[in-house]
């Protein structure tokens, strides 16, 4: 079958994207073969433990708890001292040997029970001393046989899953997750119907269908080989030995691992108390089968039609909803479904009468077993995906296998007390008062399960950011960090003012002084230091290392005295008069020279009436030079009617960047003269894209809103210019807060309108590429109003530029953090797909034909 | 009179050069300045990009705030720019005001372009 064959019939029962479609049917395969082969075992194993008298039920379920430590500990020895493939084969084919033990020891004990006589049911005659001895100790092989079940349950599903993680991505994992829980429930029902038609049809040989389940495990052990063997090729081809490190733990360090990361503790603790719950319910539930039904057989039959028909349902609804669920409500609803719904149930065994008790146990087991089996069992694999790899591991078998015991033996525990403490071995004929009290119990742990549900999803987005980190400084950070950016242009002016004249140079030295303890490199690049006059062309306008102004210009730059008595100067009323009288000539010189200066120092006067009259004409000036000095003296006198004559420079690129500082510098209260400016369709649309920028770096909440309100407007060449200037203020303001419904419903549109790139593609295709790329930023500008910053450019640069692992994290997050309406739409524009799988996505997520 | 800037636009293995030559300085009449050049590129998909300053004689803090205001752009979106063949004048003003930490700055265009293949 072709790849994209295959892939469309897995699409029917998961979402299979790329190249996935044969690691994802292997696996699935695997998950088949191990869940059929324990739902064949489980029946046996309920059938025999039910017939066993009530108060043993504990004692085989804390058994297991306090033994499973010790197969935990040979599971991680092995783990880290195999190879993963030598590993899972080992460990199947011990199990498959397994098997054939127990039959041999429960069809001795069969036979037996069936003919009076002893025999060798082998016909193997030195065999026979182990009949005898299994004939005089028939309650160990029970015991011993639940033991063995439950650490192959435990340790299989605990290597599947670590098979996915070794061969699945984490944000593949979540969409993959589905069809394998489809392959488990579709091997669990396989099982159940075989064991459910066996003790019909063989009522009497029920062990003989331990002799089916090594079929199956070497089966599985094919299928691993076939696992690893394709994941190889592919991690060399892409240059990735993610298999290659074993993670070396011992039990200690997988307890300790735990025990140091909350997000792990809380996890183990919420899985703990969901296993005590399922404990008690299902002594509850065996209390109803002993009751109801009154042979060995019928309840083995009993217990595997319930599993099949459960399975079954399970199977239906997983394939119809699980998927569905989680896309639509995510990992937080989808892990307090099982104990909202449990909780109903539990309630409810107050209300009913006796009559209804079966029918009660079917419902409150059915629903935990369907659950486990699909929802829950799926999310609980996902809430492992942010863990660090090297953690995960260590944790995840801990869990699986420890912590799992641990709820089953606590609960088995708590069910023991509660036994002894109310004496309900004497009231077994009142069955409905034992599952009531044991009820309470279920009750107590179903509210615990419940709280911490809650306290591992607010830890889930937390765990993932550790996984995602930052791959370059944004370009302003970078800036910012090593540069004096307004110094350094003042620098720039006062090199290139030395051209011009004396005058305008010694003005700008005077500034830069007052700015700024000037390095003796500065000073001698300015020329400070130097000891004559010299007039300088262009050409050696940068020779450093050439004459300087005049003598004893570096001290009088250091002279504090004489620095404020010019100061003084400007302040005098005589000078004020008599430059009153010139500016308006200067104004009016056509020496470009003389209006710069008199430009700059328009700045260092007192703002009276002819000062500012003069000034507005200079900032009206044909020569850029002479505007750029003018808007410097208008932002320290910052006059209301230069403000419209300052916007307009915003028209001009050589003056934008002054303008857009002169008009911050008039601070709050500039926003209400801006946006009419913004919003005036018959100003040039250059002007009108540098206004956003003034509200930025005004960066009051007023702007913020102006600008929000401007983005809503949808006028398209504003949008970019609108979006900066928020991103802007988000990062130099974080006092600042945006409505975040407004972002929301703009984010929406933004990415609905990079939907049409992918539905629609302009020209060709690198241009869809491009024009796609600048959307998908835009939608991460504005996701930085709403959500964390830094959080958000790093899922932005990881989904741009991660390695694939980096990347499935940031998409990861951001499936957790955004809004449903957005994520289902956004995620598919971020992943890694061919266009017409994208096109596909999107379609369906905007719902067209 | 201040030489015009004319700048020139190529491209070398996926990597966009501008060769400037010239004066990156204000001008009266307002022209394409090189930051919406820059951006141009970047609309169409490009990333890295190499300022060839062989050409150039001399840059106003305009000039300086057009290469700033390219670098931020080509920075968040995850590019490269990188400058080659500056002056030892510029370069010198670029190390006293600590540009140089901020941009990529390379002896020859050939190692500039090289250097994006080996990043």
């Amino acid at each position: 079958m072709t790849d994209g064959r295959l892939k469309s019939l897995l699409n029917k029962l998961g979402d299979v994207r790329g190249r996935e479609a044969r690691s994802a049917l292997t696996l699935c395969g695997f998950f088949f073969l191990i869940t059929f082969t324990f739902y064949i075992i489980k029946p046996v194993r309920e059938g025999l433990l039910i017939s066993a008298r009530p108060s043993w039920w504990p004692y085989a379920d804390l058994a297991t708890a306090l033994l499973i430590g010790f197969v935990v500990a040979l599971n991680t020895r092995l783990l880290n001292r195999l190879p993963r493939r030598t590993y899972l084969t080992a460990s199947l084919l011990f199990f498959a040997a397994c098997l054939f033990a127990f039959w041999y020891v429960f069809d001795v004990i069969q036979t037996t029970q069936l003919q009076t006589p002893v025999a060798d049911s082998s016909g193997i005659l030195f065999l026979l001393w182990a009949q005898m001895i299994i004939l005089q100790n028939k309650v160990i092989p029970v015991f011993v046989f639940c033991f063995w079940a439950d650490v192959f349950i435990a340790m299989s599903v605990t290597q599947f899953w670590i098979a996915v993680n070794d061969v699945i991505a984490p944000f593949q994992a979540k969409r993959l997750v589905g069809l394998f829980v489809t392959g488990g429930l579709f091997g669990g029902i396989a099982g159940a119907a075989v064991a459910a038609l066996a003790s019909y049809f063989r009522p009497n040989h029920l062990q003989d269908l331990l002799l089916v389940c090594p079929v199956l495990l070497v089966l599985a052990v094919v299928t691993v080989n076939v696992v690893y063997a394709g994941q190889r090729k592919v991690d060399a081809a892409a240059g990735n030995d993610r298999l290659a490190p074993a993670v070396r733990a011992g039990y200690a360090e997988s307890f300790r691992t735990v025990l140091r990361h909350r997000y792990l503790l809380l996890l183990a603790a919420m899985v703990a108390s969901a296993l005590v719950v399922g404990t008690l319910i299902n002594y509850q539930f065996k209390t109803v089968v002993r009751h109801v039904f009154e042979t060995d057989a019928a309840r083995t039959s009993f217990v595997a039609a319930f599993l099949f028909v459960i399975l079954a349902v399970s199977t239906v609804v997983h394939l119809f909803t699980t998927r569905r669920f989680l896309r639509a409500y995510g990992i937080g609803w989808a892990i307090s479904l099982a104990p909202l719904v449990l909780l109903v149930g539990a309630v409810a065994v107050f209300l009913i009468p006796a009559g209804l008790m079966l029918l009660w146990a079917w419902a409150v087991r059915g629903g935990d077993k369907a659950f486990d089996s699909t929802l829950s069992q799926s999310v609980r694999e996902l809430l492992y995906i942010p863990v660090p790899e090297d953690v995960k591991y260590k944790a995840k078998i801990f869990i699986d296998m420890f912590v799992n015991k641990f709820g089953v033996g606590l609960g088995a525990g708590l069910y023991l007390i509660l036994l002894n403490v109310r004496h309900f071995e004497y009231r077994a004929d009142q069955p409905l008062a034992l599952i009531r009290e044991t009820g309470v119990l279920t009750l107590v742990f179903l509210a615990a399960w419940l709280g911490l549900t809650r306290l591992v999803y607010r830890e889930y987005p937390d765990v993932l950011k550790p996984s995602i980190r930052k791959k370059w400084d944004q370009g302003g950070d970078v800036i910012s960090r090593h540069v004096d950016v307004d110094m350094t242009l003042k620098i720039f002016n006062t090199i290139q003012s030395r051209e011009r004249s004396t005058t305008l140079y010694l003005m700008n030295l005077f500034d830069l002084v007052h700015r700024k303890e000037l390095t003796p490199e500065l000073k001698d690049l300015l020329g400070i230091k130097r000891d004559e006059i010299e007039a300088r062309g262009m050409e050696t306008l940068f020779d450093v290392g050439g004459a300087g102004l005049f003598p004893g210009l570096e001290e009088a730059m250091d002279d504090v005295d004489l620095r404020h008595e010019i100061d003084l100067v400007f302040l005098l009323p005589a000078y004020q008069e008599i430059m009153a009288g010139r500016l308006s000539g200067i104004v009016a010189s056509p020496s470009e020279v003389d209006r710069i200066e008199a430009a700059k120092i328009i700045g260092r006067m007192v703002a009276n009436a002819p000062t500012l009259e003069a000034l507005g004409q200079l900032l009206q000036d044909p020569s850029a030079e002479v505007a750029l000095y003018a808007l410097e003296s208008a932002s320290i006198h910052r006059t209301p009617e230069h403000v419209p004559l300052i916007f307009q420079r915003l028209g001009n690129p050589m003056l934008r960047g002054e303008a857009q500082t002169a008009l911050a510098a008039y601070g709050p209260g500039i926003e209400g003269m801006a946006q009419p400016v913004l919003r005036d369709t018959g100003e040039p649309l250059e002007l009108r894209r540098a206004v956003p920028e003034v509200l930025a770096r005004v960066g009051t909440q007023r702007a913020a809103d102006i600008l929000l309100d401007e983005l809503s407007r949808n006028e398209e060449d504003l949008e970019q210019a609108l979006i900066d200037a928020l991103d802007k203020l988000r990062d130099e303001r974080p006092q600042v807060r945006f409505r975040e419904k407004s972002v929301r419903a703009e984010v929406l549109r933004l990415v609905r309108k990079a939907c049409d790139i992918v539905l629609n593609p302009p020209g060709e295709p690198g241009q869809a590429e491009a024009a796609l790329d600048i959307r998908i930023k835009r939608v991460f500008d504005l996701l930085t109003l709403v959500y964390p910053r830094e959080d958000i450019i790093k899922d932005y640069q990881n989904v741009l530029q991660g390695t694939a692992k980096a990347k499935a994290y940031s998409l990861e997050h951001l499936d957790t953090v955004l809004d449903r309406e957005i994520k289902v739409l956004f995620l598919p524009l971020l992943e890694d797909l061919p266009s017409d799988e994208r096109a596909a996505l999107v379609r369906k997520a905007l719902r067209l034909k | 009179m201040a030489a015009p800037l004319v700048i020139k636009t190529r491209e070398v293995k996926h990597v966009v050069v501008f060769d400037i030559e010239g004066e990156m300085r204000r001008h009266d009449t307002p022209q394409v300045t090189l930051s919406s050049l820059v951006q141009g590129e970047l609309d169409r998909g490009r990333r890295n990009i190499v300022f060839n300053l062989a050409g150039v004689g001399f840059i106003d803090s305009f000039g300086v705030g057009e290469i700033l205001a390219s670098f931020k752009s080509i920075q968040d979106l995850g590019g490269k720019l990188k400058l080659c063949r500056i002056s030892d004048r510029l370069l010198l003003i670029f190390k006293i005001t600590m540009l140089d930490k901020v941009l990529d700055i390379l002896e020859d265009c050939d190692r500039a372009l090289d250097s994006f293949d080996s990043a």
